[in-house]
């Protein structure tokens, strides 16, 4: 079976400050992964070169997705391809509605996938379903984007957005920062009713209380631009009671 | 130094016995006022960009064509049917409404379906004799000895229109002046029209000019508004005209206790426009609201000049100007408000935003706060720069592509201040140019 994701050897800088020193990870369908790492070790960095933000440049290594080679694709084909990356901070547009966003970024995918636009009343419909997965408002849906949300109404709409756009694999940056033990709740609960023996999830997070709610496959410790250590769920465990400083002793040791 | 050939013009247009004035008993007032007027422009002549008002208006280019002149006149016949084909689209968005044309000069009044209170009147020297609310309004807000337009189209005034809503009229039906040239040599026509509103009356005026033919038409319109006592008046001032057209416009508004006047500019086409707009907030609890949209693509130009003047205590103003400038344009916005001393309590807010969309375009912005009065809530705040990278990448992750995201960025952008406007076939029009230039109509549909 091809994986769904394959990271090879993947390098990234932003001007010229090497950040991704070596990335190797394989995720396949119906795993959950998580990344995990101090701060500045290059947790965002991944997902943001995942997702093909244009301030990174990669320099070797390839990123396989589908098979596809992902760094040749912009970042509108990766997400319609099935890529979604929810962000660390969701960025507000005032005078652009939800539901019309929403609207837009699905029709774009399903014209991708040669599919006709939903009938409107289809969409209300889905969309309304959708929401509930997150506990969200219709109300919200009439609203600008983001606009005047509360740190958990954005996180929550965008797994809200992940749910309509039903991607294939996801990236999950920091979606517990900023939240609340019930928002995290109410987030984590819509990424599991999302999960399915078909889609991957890597979630990226600086603590171990999300892993509690969504329970991953695979643990991967992101130190100085390197994975210095998978493990299982466990290994979330370890780092929460002894912190990262012996991983980062054992790194140094092995460099 | 040689007369400029419009002065020479208006030198040339206005009668001998209009200039001597050599029988005072005799003279009326309209004829009064055009003596006045053409000293002023005589005095004053073609403003150039070392004149502040005029820093960035380049009038140069076709400030000294030979123009001739078409002087608005009554019609005594019936309206025509024969729409131009650039005003239909104003027209149809208003749905039914009350016509008046000014086509090549000649006003064409349908007045059938003028209702009851509504009265359209040409300006004569017999009405501004006797209608004292008219000698009133006449000369009493337009600057004729400060802006050398105002000074010449007064020059020039022997004829106008007069809009007057009677005493708690609600004029249900927007009332649409157009303003029709076709020109096959340069042409200046000067309009100008007054707007009387009398107590606790109610309309929307929508102010559009169209031009054809191909030869340069310079319209230098006059518009001077007398707003009484709980009266409320939405005006609007669309430029959305060929490349031939040169507008400068002059526009005031007296407010009075409890009345509104708000103004709409919308420029979404047009090769040259200025307009100049004042609104008087001359008696306690009176509001002015301006708006303005500005949408410019190649070369055009497009400058607004307000001022909101706070004469008494407990007004309120609030301004809010957008600009999305492509191509190689240029937007002016100068915003003045002045408190006078005695205007306490006032609230004042301004606004000036601008979008640009090419590296070669380029806008000018000036707040201009002059406050004496120390009990005052006032802001001003104006912002230029490009779309934001990080909302187009977050777009652009959701599947979305550049162009589209920059075109639903710079829609959502605009539409904040189109949404002020209250005729919804109106804003509905607006908005599709808008979405038009983006070349984003199925999306934004």
């Amino acid at each position: 079976m091809t994986p769904l994701l394959q990271i090879t050897n993947l390098h990234a800088s932003i001007e010229d400050r090497e950040i991704l020193k070596g990335i190797d990870l394989t995720v396949n369908a119906g795993e959950v992964h998580a990344i995990m790492g101090p701060n500045g070790s290059g947790k965002s960095t991944l997902a943001s070169v995942l997702a093909g933000r244009e301030d990174y440049s990669v320099t070797e290594g390839s990123v396989l997705f589908n098979g596809k080679e992902l760094m040749e694709l912009s970042p509108e084909e990766r997400s319609r391809e099935g890529l979604f990356l929810a962000f660390q901070y969701p960025v507000e547009i005032p005078g652009v509605s939800t539901a019309n966003f929403v609207k837009t970024a699905v029709n774009e995918s399903r014209k991708h996938r040669g599919q006709e636009p939903l009938e409107p009343a289809a969409f209300l419909a889905l969309m309304r379903e959708r929401m509930a997965l997150v506990e969200m408002d219709p109300s919200f849906l009439q609203r600008s984007l983001n606009e005047g949300f509360s740190g958990g109404e954005k996180k929550r709409n965008e797994i809200f957005q992940m749910a309509m756009l039903d991607p294939v694999l996801a990236v999950l940056d920091e979606t517990d920062s900023g939240l609340d033990i019930d928002a995290l709740r109410i987030v984590a609960s819509g990424v599991n009713a999302l999960r399915r023996a078909d889609n991957a999830t890597i979630v990226i997070t600086h603590y171990q209380r999300l892993l509690d709610h969504i329970v991953p496959d695979y643990v991967h410790v992101l130190w100085n631009g390197r994975i210095v250590k998978s493990g299982d769920k466990s290994l979330a465990l370890e780092l929460e009671q002894r912190g990262y400083d012996w991983l980062k002793q054992e790194a140094a040791v092995e460099a | 130094m040689s007369t400029h050939p419009l002065v020479e013009l208006a030198q040339r247009l206005v009668p001998a016995h209009v200039v001597s004035g050599d029988v005072e008993s005799s003279d009326g007032r309209l004829d009064a006022l055009r003596r006045e007027g053409l000293r002023e422009f005589v005095r004053m002549g073609i403003p150039t960009t070392r004149h502040e008002e005029w820093k960035y208006t380049n009038l140069f280019p076709f400030i000294g064509l030979d123009y001739s002149y078409v002087p608005v006149r009554w019609s005594a016949r019936a309206a025509s049917t024969d729409a131009r084909t650039s005003m239909t689209e104003v027209a149809s968005a208003l749905g039914q409404h009350i016509s008046i044309r000014i086509v090549d000069g000649v006003v064409e009044a349908n007045l059938t379906n003028v209702p009851d209170g509504v009265d359209i009147l040409e300006l004569t020297s017999d009405i501004v004799e006797n209608d004292k609310d008219v000698a009133r309004t006449l000369g009493s807000g337009a600057p004729i000895g400060s802006h050398p337009f105002v000074a010449l189209n007064t020059a020039l005034l022997e004829s106008g229109i007069v809009i007057r809503l009677r005493k708690g009229v609600q004029c249900e039906l927007p009332i649409h002046l157009s303003v029709e040239t076709t020109a096959n040599a340069s042409t200046l026509i000067a309009p100008r029209l007054l707007i009387i509103a009398e107590e606790g009356a109610e309309a929307d005026i929508i102010h559009s000019s169209h031009t054809s033919g191909g030869a340069t038409v310079l319209d230098v319109t006059v518009v001077e508004a007398s707003i009484a006592a709980t009266a409320h008046i939405r005006y609007y001032k669309i430029a959305d005209d060929s490349d031939a057209s040169r507008s400068i416009s002059s526009v005031t508004a007296d407010v009075h206790r409890d009345a509104t006047f708000t103004s709409h500019a919308l420029s979404i086409g047009g090769r040259f426009v200025r307009n100049d707009l004042a609104i008087r907030l001359c008696e306690p609890s009176s509001q002015g609201f301006l708006y303005g949209v500005s949408l410019l693509a190649q070369s055009e130009y497009t400058d607004n000049h307000t001022v909101v003047d706070h004469m008494v205590p407990h007004c309120h103003s609030e301004e809010l100007y957008k600009g999305i400038y492509d191509g190689s344009s240029t937007g002016v916005f100068n915003g003045k408000i002045y408190v006078r001393p005695q205007a306490q309590k006032t609230t004042a807010y301004q606004s000036n935003h601008t979008l640009l969309l090419s590296s070669k375009a380029q806008v000018q912005a000036k707040p201009q706060l002059e406050i004496w009065a120390d009990d005052v809530k006032c802001s001003h705040g104006a912002t230029m720069g490009q779309v934001d990278d990080e909302a187009i990448f977050y777009f652009r992750s959701r599947g979305i592509d550049e162009a589209t995201a920059k075109a639903l960025l710079t829609y959502a952008f605009v539409s904040e201040v189109a949404e002020k406007i209250s005729l919804e076939g109106l804003r509905e029009l607006v908005m599709r140019r808008i979405a038009r230039r983006l070349s984003a109509e199925s999306i934004l549909a």
